[in-house]
């Protein structure tokens, strides 16, 4: 069973359509990429499956459970998690502070023991901000800021983790290590799903790659497939024919 | 059905002005994003020129009316956007809902020192109370007339506007797209200003039309207070359609009537609850708005951020803070102790403030509201004994704090789904009903079973508390019990911004999307910040009724609340200390100043009107300090803390300091003094602290960019050498190159050195 | 397309920069979006701005348009430095901006963002009448609201204020945005058109091959960095790479 799945969905905001009638599945333990031209309609898809955008018609599905109408905390506790385009940071705590209180939501909102300490700890070493951690989050430069946006989605143990452009912003160097920490956290079983625009990125770490295009699901398969695609060259290059 | 028609015409005059009011908050908000809390003042204002005009210099209606709506309201709307809401664009709401609380109590305090308001003024009719024309039966004043017919004329003109001119396209089109805007060559500021005239107009319209048909006296705060009446009808517009405001503006001036007229005459509190009507409403529209999408902020790196104490440096704090308060109370006269009390109190019901708008963001626009909620059922719940034994028992003060977080949760509840100013609407909203409704609940009522007046008589005569062996009635000790419970509750709020719990409201407060991705669900969390925080003031009101001994509706105005929360915001709403700002400043200052300047006043009647100037120019002064806001949003005293930071590292300043203070004290302890040269004293020796820890230890108080700007300084410039101190050989010789002299001779061996020092060099050649 | 490329490489050379950013940076809060971009557009030169998204495109439009000030480099229009200039005045100094996304107002009818156009000076009738002479269908449509109209129809109009205003310079951001080759083709026509009347032109537009054809000189921005410059055919040669990576 595919751990996320979209049925056929669509979001309508006045006569735009933003996401038109897009099924497709994110596996576990994998990294999926997400890509598409500008306004394809994947920062919005990423809002109907974290619940910030109910969507006109379809349905999502979490390990086979309809989530459709849960609100985003809810699937928040189900382990969706993301991070921000735009970074939302919460830019009056320190680095530390802003991994650590999603570990305060994650106790506040569920029962059960969780070393809020020393899960914020593991993370931060592991996410190479240890060194940092208590400088002022407003402080860091942007790569180091989309890393501290994976920590704190990390705390609330995600089963699925949706990134939104987590590379731009981030050096050469940066993006590097950035692939070898979510090739790493994909292997523990998490799934992944990455909106990127640094394609080569997306190429050397996707098993698997859906394509948008005008809000519609045009080319779905490995790299190699969509890179041969002539949909997706089309999409994003123009088209042959007009031009020719 | 003579009578019908008479409410229904009554019903749409009232409406009609509401319309008139509420499409003006409706076209600011729109182009400027700021929710004018200063409109019905603005119409306040404008009814008070009118009366001017017209009664006090006898100028002909048009003019006057011309003069006050067509000029001066527009006029006075282009110089707050220009001078104040300009800059407020991308602020935190509170910065915007705060400025514009301050010009309100501003033009509130201005009306009442140019129209003294011992003195009763009475507005007539338009075209005078005997004009009239005859409707179905029905005597319709001209003036009333006059407002059905201006507000059809208004809907059709903006419709017009908003269609036929460029001006009107372009105000729909920048709530569109403001960036568009600019890019067709159009300034979107110059835009809102137009919609800052036009609304600025409509309020004084609104003002001059609203005050004869509300009974036609002339007084600052109820004109002020009418036009929030009208905000019902602009929420149900969400802000934006001028259409649906009209529709609910007229219904809700409709229903007002009816409610009043067909109410049986035996129900004595419609008249109460048709005054708290709009309220009702407000809160009804409020609930049933849409739930605001949640979405990612765009988030910019705003001005420094507020330093987070530690809870050890709190408790230091608070100890220092009780044994100051100890030692003060050694010595001051028994009877600064009341006012002292007073300020305590106040920094209590303002330290609700702090966990709700300093870390959560949110707004509560009536903490005092919330302190009579507490008082009312401290009153039922806990007084034991009668005449000068009763006293409030920890019963009455414990149901008192539980019930009112209760009550805070339920006027939470509406507006929780929504973003900021709405749920400061809400507040707003609760605090009118508690002031038309609960404290006019002046007779006994058949409540489950028991016969209780809520607000009996109109007056809560409320004894000191005793809890166990600590008797309040003695002055001294309420005052230390007091300071010991803010010192405590203080350092519980510094406490709780360090949990996990307070974390999350940070988290809240910057990122409301990021928090609920995380798991949080938001209404839980703004729901028990809210509790909370309405708790302490339940808690601090109770506390206020009990050092007053009795308390009228008078102690509840809007308009305390008002002042409270914009100066806890100015001393820095997300510290203790701001709290002790806002509470000292409306417990103690105000009383003070106004107390000492009518003393004065009596004192020297000569200059009567001078002292009674100082009082009012105080009291917008403090406005002024309410509408600076946005030059220093993390607060005065954060700001005033800072500049003494540096202290820490010269002790031995501090410790001089300290010995100073204790010998002015000592002095005044012995009685060399008395307790205003103490105060001065003091404060001088606060104010010098810094300026004479720079003179006595630069290299300690200043950072190493200070310290070189400083030594910079003490050289002295190139045009003053020789003259303050001899020049140097080294000098000389430059000075004789550059003259062309034949230089004399150098000390060689010196020379080389001062160079090594300037470059660093080792291999120097000096000049043969 | 069948307009062929005004063969302006060799007088463009010598003709006189119009548009200059000069090592140019810019943020978004704390975000830094440009990294040092240059890029000079001269009288008559149709300059293509390529490249995958996220690169930088939109902000280095924004940035000339006025729309975002630069954190440190130089705007010039026409050899003068503008820092800081306000988009309003940007506008009338004749540069005029078609944003990314629809440039119209959603909630206004067809007349009335007509209407707006007129901001920079001229006429109201002159703007309608030469709007609708382009466009036929915005005439049928005058009084429905932009925002109803299909996404071609909405580009019309966008582009509308571009043909009427008489520009020094055009700014378009991402023209083929969510339509159709055949709109698309047609946008271009349009552009084509403006560029024969002399206006100079910044074109971002990740459709590489829809622009190419009138472009004279194409730059390849990644990363907010011009990544590479050149004439139309060779950034075409290497365009595959570019876009989908290796």
């Amino acid at each position: 069973m595919p751990l996320l799945e979209t049925q056929g969905v669509t979001v309508r905001f006045g006569g735009n359509t933003a996401v038109d009638d897009v099924s497709l599945s994110i596996e576990p333990g994998s990294v999926t990429g997400l890509i598409g031209p500008n306004g394809a309609g994947k920062t919005t898809l990423f809002n109907t499956v974290t619940g910030m955008q109910r969507p006109t018609s379809g349905r999502v599905f979490l390990d086979g459970r309809d989530i459709t109408r849960k609100a985003p905390a809810k699937r928040a506790h189900l382990g969706v998690a993301r991070t921000f385009q735009r970074l939302e940071l919460f830019l009056s705590l320190s680095v530390r502070d802003n991994v650590r209180v999603a570990g305060d939501i994650v106790k506040a909102s569920r029962r059960g023991a969780y070393d809020v300490n020393g899960e914020t700890d593991r993370l931060l070493e592991l996410t190479g901000l240890a060194s940092i951690a208590d400088l002022e989050v407003s402080s860091i430069p942007t790569g180091r800021a989309r890393v501290v946006e994976v920590a704190r989605a990390l705390m609330t143990h995600p089963r699925l983790l949706l990134l939104d452009e987590p590379a731009s912003g981030q050096t050469e160097h940066e993006t590097e290590e950035f692939a070898v920490m979510l090739r790493g956290l994909a292997d523990t079983g998490l799934g992944i799903c990455l909106v990127e625009h640094d394609l080569p990125l997306v190429m050397q770490l996707c098993a698997t790659i859906h394509v948008l295009d005008q809000g519609r699901l045009i080319a779905s398969g490995t790299p190699a497939e969509v890179q041969a695609s002539p949909e997706v060259i089309a999409a994003y290059i123009g088209n042959e024919e007009v031009t020719a | 059905m003579d009578l019908f028609l008479t409410y229904t015409i009554l019903g749409l005059v009232l409406g009609s002005v509401y319309a008139i009011a509420a499409s003006g908050l409706v076209l600011t908000y729109t182009t400027s994003g700021i929710f004018n809390f200063a409109h019905g003042a603005q119409a306040m204002l404008a009814a008070f020129l009118y009366w001017q005009f017209k009664v006090a210099w006898g100028m002909p209606t048009l003019v006057a009316f011309v003069l006050v709506v067509c000029v001066i309201g527009p006029l006075l709307g282009i110089v707050l956007y220009n001078v104040l809401m300009k800059g407020l664009r991308d602020v935190e709401e509170v910065t915007k809902v705060v400025v514009t609380v301050a010009v309100l109590l501003g033009m509130v305090a201005l009306s009442q020192w140019i129209w003294d308001p011992t003195q009763a003024r009475k507005m007539d009719m338009l075209f005078g109370s005997s004009t009239s024309i005859d409707v179905f039966g029905v005597v319709v004043r001209y003036h009333e007339l006059l407002c059905v017919v201006s507000a059809i004329a208004l809907a059709v003109a903006l419709r017009l506007v908003f269609t036929r001119t460029r001006l009107g396209v372009t105000m729909r089109a920048v709530v569109d797209d403001p960036d568009l805007l600019r890019l067709n060559g159009y300034n979107p500021e110059r835009i809102a200003m137009s919609s800052w005239a036009l609304g600025s107009g409509l309020a004084a319209f609104a003002g001059v039309l609203v005050t004869p048909v509300a009974g036609g006296s002339l007084e600052a705060n109820t004109l002020t207070l009418l036009v929030i009446d009208t905000f019902a009808a602009a929420m149900f517009g969400r802000l934006r359609s001028i259409p649906r405001t009209f529709a609910c503006a007229i219904a809700l001036g409709l229903v007002v009537t009816y409610a009043g007229g067909y109410a049986p005459t035996q129900w004595d509190w419609v008249s109460n609850f048709k005054a708290a009507l709009p309220m009702v409403v407000l809160f009804l529209v409020l609930l049933v708005l849409p739930q605001d999408r949640l979405r990612g902020t765009s988030q910019t790196r705003t001005r420094e951020r507020a330093r987070v104490p530690s809870v050890r440096q709190a408790a230091v704090w608070g100890l220092a803070f009780v044994a100051i308060m100890y030692l003060i109370l050694q010595v001051a006269s028994p009877i600064m102790v009341g006012p002292l009390i007073a300020a305590l109190v106040f920094a209590v019901i303002a330290l609700s403030l702090v966990p709700l708008t300093g870390y959560a963001g949110e707004i509560n626009l009536a903490p005092l509201s919330f302190g009579a909620i507490g008082v009312i059922v401290a009153f039922h719940t806990g007084i034991v004994g009668t005449g000068l034994a009763a006293r409030l028992n920890w019963v009455g003060i414990v149901a008192g704090t539980i019930v009112t977080a209760l009550v805070g949760g339920l006027v939470a509840l509406p507006a929780l789904r929504l973003r900021g100013l709405y749920l400061a609407l809400g507040t707003m909203a609760f605090g009118g009903i508690v002031s038309t409704l609960v404290i006019k609940e002046i007779q006994p009522r058949h409540w489950f079973g028991l016969d209780i007046a809520l607000f009996p008589a109109g007056i809560l005569v409320v004894p000191p508390p005793k809890i166990g062996p600590l008797d309040m009635a003695k002055e001294s000790t309420f005052l230390m019990t007091l300071a010991v419970l803010f010192a405590v509750l203080g350092i519980g709020i510094v406490a709780l911004r360090n949990t996990g719990y307070g974390r999350r409201l940070a988290a809240m407060k910057d990122s409301p999307a990021a928090t609920a991705m995380l798991g949080q669900s938001l209404v839980k969390l703004k729901l028990s910040v809210f509790m909370l925080s309405a708790g302490i003031a339940g808690l601090g009101g109770i506390l206020m009724a009990s050092t007053a001994g009795s308390v009228s509706a008078e102690n509840f105005l809007i308009v305390v609340s008002l002042s409270l929360v914009m100066l806890t915001v100015v001393g820095g709403v997300s510290h203790v200390s701001g709290a002790l700002f806002g509470g000292v400043m409306v417990g103690l200052v105000f009383t003070l100043i106004s107390g000492t300047f009518s003393g004065l006043a009596i004192e020297h009647p000569e200059f009567e009107s001078l002292f009674g100037s100082f009082a009012h120019l105080f009291a917008i002064a403090v406005a002024l300090m309410g509408i600076g806001v946005n030059q220093n949003p993390t607060g005065v005293v954060h700001q005033i803390c800072e500049s003494y930071r540096p202290l820490r590292n010269a002790r031995p300043v501090l410790y001089a300091g300290g010995a100073v203070a204790a010998g002015v004290y000592v002095l005044n302890y012995v009685g060399v003094y008395g307790d205003w040269w103490l105060a001065i004293l003091m404060f001088c020796g606060v104010l010098l602290l810094p300026i004479v820890g720079r003179i006595w230890m630069p290299e300690r108080m200043m950072t190493p960019a200070e310290l070189a700007e400083h030594e910079a300084r003490r050289t002295p410039p190139p045009e003053l050498m020789g003259l303050d101190q001899p020049l140097s050989d080294t000098e000389r010789f430059e000075l004789d190159l550059l003259l062309g002299l034949p230089p004399r001779p150098l000390p060689l061996q010196e020379f080389a050195e001062e160079l090594e020092q300037l470059t660093g060099k080792d291999e120097v050649h000096a000049p043969a | 397309m069948t307009i062929t490329a005004p063969a302006a490489h060799a007088t463009a050379v010598v003709a006189p920069p119009i548009l200059e950013l000069i090592d140019v940076r810019a943020s978004y809060g704390p975000i830094e979006v440009l990294h040092g971009v240059d890029l000079i557009v001269r009288a008559g030169q149709v300059v293509a701005l390529l490249g995958p998204n996220g690169g930088g495109k939109s902000t280095t439009v924004k940035v000339a348009a006025g729309l975002l000030p630069a954190t440190s480099g130089e705007v010039r229009y026409a050899g003068r430095p503008v820092e800081g200039i306000a988009a309003q005045d940007a506008a009338s100094l004749g540069v005029c901006t078609i944003p990314e996304g629809r440039g119209i107002f959603p909630n206004l009818s067809v007349r009335e963002n007509l209407w707006l156009a007129t901001g920079t000076g001229t006429s109201r009738a002159r703007v309608e009448e030469a709007a609708y002479r382009r466009f036929p269908i915005l005439a049928d449509r005058r009084n429905q609201l932009a925002g109803s109209m299909s996404g071609g129809e909405q580009q019309m109009l966008a582009l509308s204020r571009a043909l009427t205003t008489d520009p020094a310079v055009l700014l378009l951001d991402e023209l083929s945005m969510g339509l159709a080759p055949m709109i698309v083709s047609q946008m271009y026509d349009t552009v084509a058109q403006l560029v024969e009347e002399g206006i100079s032109v910044l074109v971002a537009e990740q459709f590489a091959r829809t622009v190419l054809p009138i472009a004279d000189v194409a730059a390849v921005m990644l990363h907010g960095r011009i990544a590479a410059v050149g004439s139309p055919a060779e950034i075409d040669a290497d365009l595959s790479t570019t876009y989908l990576g290796g």
